[in-house]
């Protein structure tokens, strides 16, 4: 990083932050905080719901994961335009009848206030975890790279969001979003076509795609059904669908972003929009990744891509065997190179035979580096056991820091702080509206003004602010940052989106029966997920994606079996 | 006012769509271009691989 980085990291942070609060100035009721300006368009409402989804997990996990796990994960997103298309159909509608500021509001006036709160409730525990998480994910690698300490890292972008959006609220988030989708969308297309023009010159562009499909990198659909397999195309349009569902539909996060509408159409086309372009999305960062994959076949990567962790493994006993290891990794690299070079040769020849036995040479040594940077995890495991030895997610910015020119880096940065930034705001900001609406206007003090549940929005969403703060600072490592947020999420979103599913289609079921049922199924659900981690779940051995149907299935399934009961045992009462 | 009420008075809210006729319209296109995205991600996987 050199003084223009700095100058284009901080300028777009800045301007960002100083155009959302100048936008916003006029904020002065609770209907413009909460719900936004009521003026606007699609396109502002697509960019905010996919700038809210959008967090720098999404762009520092991502094109890690393409690299060491190909283009696969792209089938999770296959049920996210299935998802938008019934919230559209039966979500929408009733909130926009409702006008209801909350997703939970309505579960009251379909079940009870007990319900609401028990959904409310939920999403609270499960979106102040994620917020936290939103900003400790980025903190710990940015912080890593640019030599800052992860505590600093983690208020600056916590108070950065804090100050617009505890300052202007729904409408802050939604305005600067726009700007953060720009930074966003533009550094990573910036770093497609540098990632591709990086490459030698005797490499075009049909040898990389080559290169990386020839390799497992390009293996973007799979329609072999496997349960235990995590990303496949049938748990894309089953399983993901209900996470979508959860999330889109019943997370506030992601409802308050589209309930600031101007009207239904504008709410709808905005969820369109994103059902149109998340998955292209996903794509190209994911492509960005095999790319980067295809870059360090023909320049040396590291064994492991945190610097720091190399720096400091070095240091200790560990160094001899850590070095055996880099030197074979060396000499692995170079015979791979070599192997390489002739697979291009051989697919330029079109002999499908010699293309096979030198794709087939070319994956053996890949394995065999890839078992070194295995040895080598473990070796840091055992040597620094304080240290994440999971580096998927400095990949993408082991590059970037490294080959890209000078300026660009500062962008690529502000693309992770932009993403870090977008997310973290809708988050405060629905943390904020759930705990003044459905908790202190509804059950404290629901007789106050106007002006105290304003001022009480403010301080409810500074409060999660500074909680998230502190949860990020206090966080443990995970193995996968994007599958950590996506893991919590399975346990929390299917018991809610259960609930909303059976006060839209089983209308027999009543409030009683519905909030029993879920509160079992939230129980079972941890049972499940803690005999899978355990390796004891037997016939219930499934990916954490499943969890998103087998949870909603389970409170549907209780909640009627329930009613059956406390009908039955009404009737003989009577 | 009734879950039923409710349903059946968002039907007044609908307005018309831009481009399509209908709702429906849009649904048909969104799943018509994420069964052409698979198809392409399909190809582009063998073709590759």
């Amino acid at each position: 990083m050199n003084t223009i980085d700095w100058i284009v990291l901080f300028g777009t942070l800045v301007l960002i932050v100083a155009y959302g609060v100048w936008k916003t100035r006029g904020s002065k009721d609770m209907e413009s905080y909460l719900r936004g300006s009521d003026d606007v368009k699609w396109w502002t409402i697509g960019l905010s719901i996919m700038a809210t989804q959008a967090s720098a997990i999404t762009f520092l996990s991502t094109p890690g994961q393409a690299y060491t796990d190909g283009m696969r994960f792209v089938q999770f997103y296959f049920g996210l335009p299935i998802a938008m298309i019934i919230i559209s159909v039966f979500f929408l509608p009733i909130y926009y009848k409702l006008k209801v500021y909350t997703a939970y509001e309505y579960l009251e006036s379909r079940f009870d206030m007990k319900t609401r709160m028990l959904a409310a409730l939920i999403f609270l525990v499960q979106r102040g975890l994620a917020a936290g998480i939103t900003i400790y994910a980025p903190s710990i690698i940015l912080s890593s790279l640019l030599g800052w300490d992860l505590a600093i890292t983690n208020i600056i972008i916590g108070v950065l969001v804090i100050i617009y959006t505890v300052s202007g609220g729904t409408k802050a988030v939604t305005q600067t979003q726009k700007q953060q989708m720009a930074v966003m969308m533009g550094g990573m297309v910036v770093a497609g076509v540098l990632v591709i023009t990086s490459l030698p010159e005797s490499v075009g562009f049909t040898d990389a795609l080559h290169i990386a499909g020839k390799m497992d990198k390009l293996n973007v659909v799979n329609f072999e059904f496997d349960l235990s397999d995590r990303y496949n195309f049938w748990s894309g349009i089953t399983g993901a669908v209900f996470l979508f569902l959860s999330y889109f539909g019943t997370d506030q996060s992601q409802v308050q972003r589209y309930l600031s509408g101007k009207s239904l159409s504008e709410s709808r086309l905005g969820l369109m929009m994103n059902g149109l372009l998340k998955v292209p999305m996903q794509f190209v960062i994911l492509f960005i990744g095999a790319m980067v994959f295809v870059f360090y076949q023909y320049n040396e990567p590291p064994i492991f891509f945190n610097d720091n962790v190399n720096e400091s493994i070095v240091k200790t006993d560990s160094a001899a065997v850590y070095d055996s290891l880099e030197v074979r990794y060396t000499e692995v690299f170079t015979e791979k190179r070599t192997a390489i070079d002739k697979l291009v040769e051989e697919v330029h020849n079109g002999n499908e035979a010699d293309i096979r036995s030198a794709q087939l040479e070319v994956n053996k040594l890949q394995a065999e580096s890839d078992t070194l940077r295995k040895r080598a995890k473990e070796v840091i495991e055992a040597t620094l056991p304080n240290v994440e030895s999971n580096d998927k997610d400095y990949i993408f910015m082991h590059f970037v820091v490294n080959n890209l020119p000078q300026g660009i880096i500062g962008l690529l940065f502000a693309v992770m702080f932009s993403a870090a930034m977008s997310s973290t705001s809708s988050e405060l900001n629905a943390l904020g509206s759930t705990s003044t609406i459905d908790f202190y206007k509804r059950a404290i003090n629901p007789k106050a003004s106007d002006q105290t549940y304003l001022k009480s929005s403010r301080l409810f969403t500074l409060g999660w602010g500074v909680l998230a703060i502190i949860f990020a600072s206090t966080l443990s490592l995970f193995e996968n940052l994007i599958q950590a947020v996506n893991l919590i999420g399975s346990l929390f979103y299917p018991i809610v989106l259960g609930i909303f599913i059976v006060a839209f289609f089983f209308k027999g079921i009543k409030s009683n029966a519905v909030f029993i049922g879920a509160i079992i199924s939230q129980a079972l659900i941890g049972l499940v997920h803690y005999l899978n981690v355990e390796e004891m779940a037997g016939p219930l051995t499934m990916g954490y994606l499943w969890y998103n149907a087998f949870g909603c299935f389970l409170v549907i399934v209780i909640s009627a079996l329930l009613q059956l009961i406390l009908n039955d045992g009404n009737k003989k009462g009577a | 006012m009734s879950v039923d009420q409710q349903n059946s008075s968002t039907n007044d809210m609908d307005e018309k769509p831009p481009v399509f006729k209908s709702w429906q319209g849009w649904y048909l296109f969104l799943i018509g271009t994420l069964s052409l995205f698979i198809l392409l991600f399909y190809l582009f996987t063998q073709a590759f691989s």
